[in-house]
């Protein structure tokens, strides 16, 4: 389904237009990976809501990009409890091994990486999320192994 | 009754109110930033901060309401150091750049600091950098001043109703952006500039070229652009207008402008400006002293009045200048030349579709309030985009439908598209019987009142269109019943009429069912101005067929008071439209044409002809403030002062008189003068011996002579309480008389292959005067062909791409820009670009019954130019 008629069914469920809002940039986000222009353009008129009000909305929210991103998108913890069980070699190590620089995406459009605070899994750190899927107790040993799995 | 104590005073509140509000009633001032008279509360930056005993904390009185027994305190210790906290935050990322900033000296963040402190932060990191915008040509601006009160998104959002602006990011990076993050691509009211209290959001127009307190003077006026009459502030230094600005608590329009009234003025300083008389010698103007051109027309004048009798003799008056103005002209025309042959612009739509509706409906049906209409719970909006030509107006409409109100359109709403419950878009020219069908819907069922009986006669013979009638307008039975059931629920409901209705075959029809349905609905009716003061221009006689006070010059009753009041004669029959004097200039029976403050070579269709027409006389005479296309062909041209160099006084839509005042003056003024000066002084040639030394002379007269008008003194102008009926006599008791055309059949609506050239009403620019405002064409610098995806897709026209229009009168080259909600069938051009003026290929003649104009032969061939 185009992303424009999936986001008119969506407003069914919700009392008024400006609701369905968050939802419908999830499904513009999933449709291309991040939120152009032209992304935020089509939420506005399939909701048809102001253009400037939905990009202040979307920009608002840390969960939706700006820029294109890899197929994949690693959000590492490095707050506190990360930092000290050493989230921090873990960035070091993405850098030499995929040469992943925070903020940044991969030259084949892999994975892109965002830093995180505190992801509410202190009592597993160092934790990530990989797309949606969460991952705890991070090694050098084991973010080769789970991230192998993300093509 | 809420008794609160503020600071030690006892205070007595009817309704409750916000603190903020009850103690400014005690004559306390509590500081604000983000609270905003007008807006709605936020209640986000906590400068307002007081202490209310029992509440455990500090309050934001701007939106805590009062309740009974509350005691308040304002100023204590704790609440400035909270207030001197506020400001140090504020302070972490504001550049502190107010040596360079325009806004110092009215900068409310200056003025807080200043009085609440600190003296010094303790933030030692740097400040967060955002580059200043120049996106815009007219607004620049600097979100590192930012301090994100929200103000200018809540005016935007809940005043303008134009959704352009937005809190984008979060935290420090917060910036108020467009959706384009660059260009604001919005309405440019620059009602954000108003509330921004730093400098944030600024005018580039006058950009470092002033301090707030190098002005010298504020002038009280209203604008000079169109029939809303919006309430504004010059502010003054020496001779230039440093800046156009609202006040809140200044006219109905209550601190809103639209981009024109607030942006717009420059056209006054424009170097094309005349300075002295011209004459036409071996065939070019020449500059001549103010003798020889008033001695030249007051002989030739008299010549030709002689020769070939007064009624060869005609004028065109202004709805740009002033009642004075016109009441001059009228005066000098018919009581000094002896001819009724005066008319202006106005004749296009406004005047005969007013003259019209009173005949229908009685003196004063189209003086409605402006600011009533956010209040109605509907509101029918027909004939143009009010939100374009009235935008203040519009924004009223907006607010009605903020308000939960019902605004139905019919043809393309424009800026109103995001506030119609829906629109009925009819094929081209079909729009007379979606009405009919309409006003047939209205009747089923409901007994007739018997108010109006003419009406009713008429409305039981009028043909109501068949579904199968329906098939050729697009629009399916079932819109039509849900248009008609929401009308005739409508309790306080508006029917606003703007031109493209009226200037059209069987205008008088459309106009009779418009009327009808506000009749049967009991809606105010409004009538969209495209001029400052068409209505004055009425009101001050200069129609051929009324003397001022809109009597009927015919009525030997009427005239015979006036000329009593004057001892002067007027002629018995009505003289020439507009039109008529177009035609009789054509074939020769007009001979002299005294032109003020107009352009007919641009503002009325078939300019070739008008030319050729005009070409005709034996002299033509322009006064204008610009050497304009008709000044180019005249045989004697006469500078006048422009809107900001004159005293006088303007009637708007509503009609509501008002004061239009001197800004200008002394040397660097333009060395025009006041038009009814100059027409009062070629009267005196004509031995006419009232002397008028002030305006106020020729306002007195005005009193005198129109019974409208009579005891409406300047002073009460000034007061704003000049609204209709003033304390004068409206005309009663001659309304009924009406004809409408074709009331028993319907138009004969017949596809066109070739699509119809539309005017379009930009809101960037309105004609004559816009085209010389740089900042309206830094906007909007180029005219454009707007036309439907459709179109463009068979014509294989991208966006931008040029296009040639055609027909028999002409060839205009130029770009596309694409528009959905232009209808399949039209293409619109904008008439207000020299040179490109979409009047020279439409053609026209006048409707029968109303007499407007009537646009005809207006489709194109649309081509793509291969390059
Ligand atoms: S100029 Fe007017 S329309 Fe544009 S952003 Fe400011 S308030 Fe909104
Ligand atoms: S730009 Fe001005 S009005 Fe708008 S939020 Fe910032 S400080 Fe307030
Ligand atoms: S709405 Fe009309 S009168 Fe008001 S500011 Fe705009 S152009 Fe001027
Ligand atoms: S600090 Fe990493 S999950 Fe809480
Ligand atoms: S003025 Fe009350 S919180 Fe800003």
């Amino acid at each position: 389904m185009d992303i424009f008629e999936e986001i008119r069914a969506l407003t069914e469920k919700y009392p008024d237009r400006r609701g369905a809002l968050l939802p419908a940039l999830y499904i513009a986000q999933e449709d291309a990976g991040w939120l152009s222009q032209e992304a935020l353009e089509r939420v506005s008129s399939a909701l048809n809501l102001p253009q400037a009000t939905v990009k202040g909305v979307a920009t608002f929210y840390s969960m939706y990009k700006h820029r294109p991103m890899g197929r994949h998108l690693i959000q590492l913890c490095t707050n506190v409890a990360c930092m000290i069980m050493g989230a921090e070699s873990l960035v070091d190590f993405l850098k030499g091994k995929y040469g992943l620089e925070p903020g940044g995406t991969t030259g084949d459009g892999r994975f892109s990486l965002v830093i995180m605070e505190c992801i509410g899994a202190c009592d597993r750190a160092p934790a990530m999320l990989v797309d949606t899927d969460f991952h705890s107790d991070l090694t050098e040993g084991n973010i080769v192994e789970i991230l192998e799995e993300y093509e | 009754m809420i008794k609160v104590t503020i600071d030690g005073r006892d205070v007595e509140l009817e309704n409750p109110v916000t603190v903020l509000e009850a103690a400014k009633q005690a004559g306390i001032i509590i500081p604000t930033l983000c609270y905003f008279e007008g807006l709605t509360p936020f209640g986000g930056c906590r400068l307002c901060l007081v202490e209310v005993e029992k509440l455990p904390k500090l309050q934001t009185s701007c939106t805590l309401m009062t309740a009974d027994g509350m005691v308040v305190r304002t100023e204590t210790d704790q609440i400035k150091a909270a207030r001197r906290s506020v400001l140090e935050f504020l302070l972490i990322n504001h550049p502190l750049d107010c040596p360079f900033c325009d806004k110092a000296g009215e900068c409310d963040l200056q003025d807080l600091v200043a009085r609440y402190g600190p003296e010094a932060g303790r933030f030692a990191e740097g400040k967060r950098r955002h580059p200043e915008s120049f996106d815009d040509p007219i607004i620049v601006r600097n979100m590192e001043r930012c301090v994100l009160c929200t103000r200018c998104v809540r005016m935007c959002n809940d005043l303008q109703a134009s959704y352009s602006i937005s809190v984008t990011g979060r935290g420090s990076h917060s910036f108020v952006e467009p959706f384009s993050g660059g260009k604001y691509n919005c309405e440019y009211c620059g009602n954000c500039l108003t509330v921004c209290p730093v400098g944030a959001i600024m005018s580039r127009l006058h950009r470092h070229t002033y301090r707030p307190w190098f002005v010298e003077k504020e002038i009280e006026t209203v604008c000079g652009f169109c029939g809303v009459g919006c309430s504004m502030v010059l502010q003054m230094r020496e001779n230039s207008i440093i800046r156009a600005i609202p006040r809140a608590e200044v006219g109905f329009n209550k601190g809103l402008l639209c981009v024109r009234g607030r942006f717009g003025y420059e056209y006054v300083e424009s170097e094309a400006q005349l300075t002295t008389p011209l004459m036409r010698v071996d065939g070019e103007l020449k500059q001549v002293s103010w003798e020889e051109a008033i001695t030249f027309i007051a002989r030739r004048l008299k010549e030709i009045k002689d020769a070939f009798g007064g009624r060869a003799i005609g004028a065109i008056a202004s709805g740009r200048c002033t009642n004075e103005d016109n009441y001059m002209l009228q005066k000098f025309i018919r009581f000094v030349i002896g001819s009724n042959n005066i008319d202006s612009s106005a004749r296009n739509y406004y005047a005969p579709a007013e003259t019209y509706l009173e005949s229908i409906f009685g003196q004063g049906i189209t003086a409605n309030l402006i600011s009533g209409i956010a209040n109605s719970d509907g509101v029918l909006v027909v004939g143009g985009d009010p939100t374009a030509i009235n935008p203040i107006l519009g924004l009223q409409i907006r607010a009605s439908w903020r308000s939960g109100g019902k605004v139905i359109a019919l043809g393309a709403p424009g800026g109103l598209k995001r506030f119609v419950a829906y629109e009925l878009m009819p094929t081209p020219y079909s729009e007379e019987i979606v009405l009919s069908a309409i006003v047939g819907r209205l009747l089923k069922g409901k007994a007739l009142s018997g108010e109006n009986t003419a009406v009713e006669a008429k409305l039981r013979s009028l043909r109501i269109p068949s579904d199968e009638d329906m098939e050729v307008t697009g629009i399916s039975p079932e819109d039509i019943a849900r248009a008609s059931d929401d009308l005739a629920g409508m309790a306080t409901s508006v029917v606003v009429i703007g031109p493209d209705i009226i200037q059209r075959e069987r205008a008088s029809k459309n106009l009779f069912l418009l009327g009808a349905i506000a009749y049967l609905i009991n809606a105010r009716i409004f009538l969209l101005s495209e001029r400052p003061n068409y209505q004055g221009v009425m009101d001050m006689g200069c129609l051929p067929d009324f003397l001022p006070g809109g009597r009927p010059v015919e009525l030997e009753m009427f005239r015979h008071k006036i000329e009593d009041a004057l001892g002067m004669k007027a002629p018995e029959d009505r003289g020439l439209t507009l039109f008529e004097m177009i035609n009789e200039a054509e074939t020769g029976g007009l001979k002299a044409l005294y032109v003020m403050g107009e352009n007919p070579l641009f503002n009325i269709p078939d300019s070739a002809r008008v030319k050729k027409a005009l070409g005709n006389l034996e002299l033509l005479v322009v006064q204008d403030i610009h050497l304009t296309e008709t000044a180019g062909i005249a045989d004697v041209v006469l500078p006048a002062t422009a809107w900001p160099e004159k005293e006088g006084t303007f009637t708007n839509l509503e009609r509501r008189v008002q004061r239009v005042r001197k800004a200008r003056r002394g040397k660097l003024a333009s060395y025009g003068r006041d038009d009814w000066k100059i027409i009062a002084d070629i009267a005196e040639r004509f031995g006419m011996t009232r002397k008028y030394h002030r305006v106020e002379d020729v306002w007195e007269e005005i009193m005198h002579v129109s019974a409208l008008h009579a005891g409406l003194g300047y002073e009460d102008i000034a007061d704003g309480k000049a609204v209709w009926p003033y304390s004068g006599e409206p005309l009663r008791g001659m309304e009924g008389d009406f004809s409408v055309e074709g009331l028993e059949d319907l138009p004969h609506v017949q596809d066109s292959e070739k699509p119809y050239l539309m005017i379009e009403r930009s809101l960037y620019h309105s004609g004559t005067f816009s085209r010389r405002s740089k900042a309206l064409l830094s906007i909007y610098p180029e005219p454009y062909l707007m036309i439907n995806p459709v179109l463009s897709e068979r014509l294989g026209l991208a966006e931008g791409e040029k296009a040639r229009i055609s027909n028999e009168r002409g060839v205009l080259e130029l770009k596309v820009k694409l528009n959905k909600d232009v209808p399949d069938g039209q293409v619109l051009l904008s008439n207000t670009f020299e040179g490109f003026g979409a009047m020279g290929l439409i053609g026209f003649s006048t409707g029968p019954v109303i007499g407007s104009l009537y646009i005809r032969d207006n489709t194109v061939r649309v081509e793509k130019v291969l390059v």
